[in-house]
């Protein structure tokens, strides 16, 4: 109860969601799109406290048509996206999505998103468990 | 008793020193330090290709001449690599600015390699969002492939469900060309802003102590 309601109060104050397998998802922010890019990506960090192996595999949003998971990779000097059907989250490890790894990609909507505005991501787990974010739309290099 | 026995102590060493300044500035300099850059063992030029720059007029080999450029070869539908490294070139570009003077700033190069779904207008608009000053050009696929291949650039159409929804792998080196049009220098990943800017001044100085 007492760890319950303190990640609960953790949330509430660093925004940290937490899906009820105790997964923990941070710092979640959308790339704005440059004028004309189609494609846009999003990036978060996911936790993983608890003993299991977790697995990231799915991903929804109301502000995009739909979301996908992939992963840039540089191999030999040669930049590609590869699509992934899922992300492993080891038990008691972090990880990132961040520029130049994994990212969330998504059609940018027919209205703009600019930087400050905000939308919601709703993170699937194998174990049936999801998480609810808020990220932010940054102007960001 | 013989001559240089009366030369005094210090007119030896003056003359020492006089030797020393001599040969010291008749060597050339030493090759820069270099931290992310890899120098070309001697400068390649380009041949003839013809591209169409983003307002849609011609880009020549021409336009690579009387100033140094960095180039990025990638496509806008690229929602991870590009957007960062334009943004890391832009945050070059005004790294440099701080230091050189406007006429002798680079130029920053987009090369779209996705001439299929990238137009001069959108690549217009594109890259100026990352550095208002820099330029964008993509043209027929053969004439994009006649620069690429001289510069070690690859690039290949990757996984895509329907014929306009395709990725494309792509080399993610910056390519340096010098004021002579020349492919000078490469920058492999990871890029640093701040190393590269160091790095062209290095660069910069020594081609033209070389010269």
């Amino acid at each position: 109860m007492k760890r319950r309601l303190t990640l609960l109060l953790l949330s509430l104050i660093t925004s940290v969601a937490a899906a009820a397998s105790g997964l923990l998802v941070d710092g979640a922010w959308v790339r704005e799109a440059p004028p004309g890019a189609s494609m846009m990506a999003a990036y978060l960090v996911i936790s993983n406290p608890t003993d299991r192996d977790a697995r990231l595999v799915g991903v929804e949003s109301p502000a995009f048509a739909h979301v996908m998971m992939h992963k840039s990779a540089t191999v030999d000097g040669m930049a590609r996206m590869l699509h992934q059907d899922s992300i492993p989250i080891p038990a008691h490890a972090s990880v990132a999505l961040e520029p130049g790894g994994y990212h969330l990609m998504m059609p940018a909507p027919e209205t703009p998103l600019s930087a400050g505005d905000q939308v919601e991501f709703l993170l699937h787990f194998d174990d049936n468990s999801s998480v609810r974010v808020t990220a932010v739309v940054r102007k960001k290099p | 008793m013989t001559d240089h026995r009366t030369r005094s102590p210090l007119m030896r060493i003056i003359l020492l020193l006089l030797a020393t300044a001599l040969l010291t500035a008749c060597s050339p300099p030493k090759p820069p330090q270099l931290q992310q850059a890899t120098l070309l063992p001697s400068a390649k030029p380009i041949a003839g290709f013809n591209l169409i720059n983003q307002k849609g007029e011609a880009f020549t080999p021409d336009d690579l001449k009387g100033h140094w450029t960095f180039a990025f070869f990638g496509y806008t539908h690229c929602p991870d690599v590009c957007p960062t490294s334009l943004g890391m070139l832009g945050r070059v570009m005004r790294r440099l600015k701080e230091s050189m003077q406007p006429d002798a700033m680079p130029q920053g190069l987009f090369v779209s390699v996705d001439p299929q779904r990238d137009t001069p207008e959108m690549l217009a608009k594109y890259v100026a969002y990352f550095y208002p000053d820099f330029i964008a050009a993509t043209g027929d696929p053969a004439e994009i492939l006649r620069l690429t291949r001289q510069l070690g650039i690859l690039y290949i159409k990757s996984a895509g469900d329907k014929d306009n929804d395709y990725l494309i792998d792509h080399s993610a080196a910056v390519v340096l060309f010098d004021p002579d049009g020349r492919f000078h220098a490469l920058f492999n990943v990871p890029h640093d802003a701040d190393k590269i800017a160091s790095d062209f001044l290095l660069i910069k100085n020594y081609y033209e102590a070389t010269r």
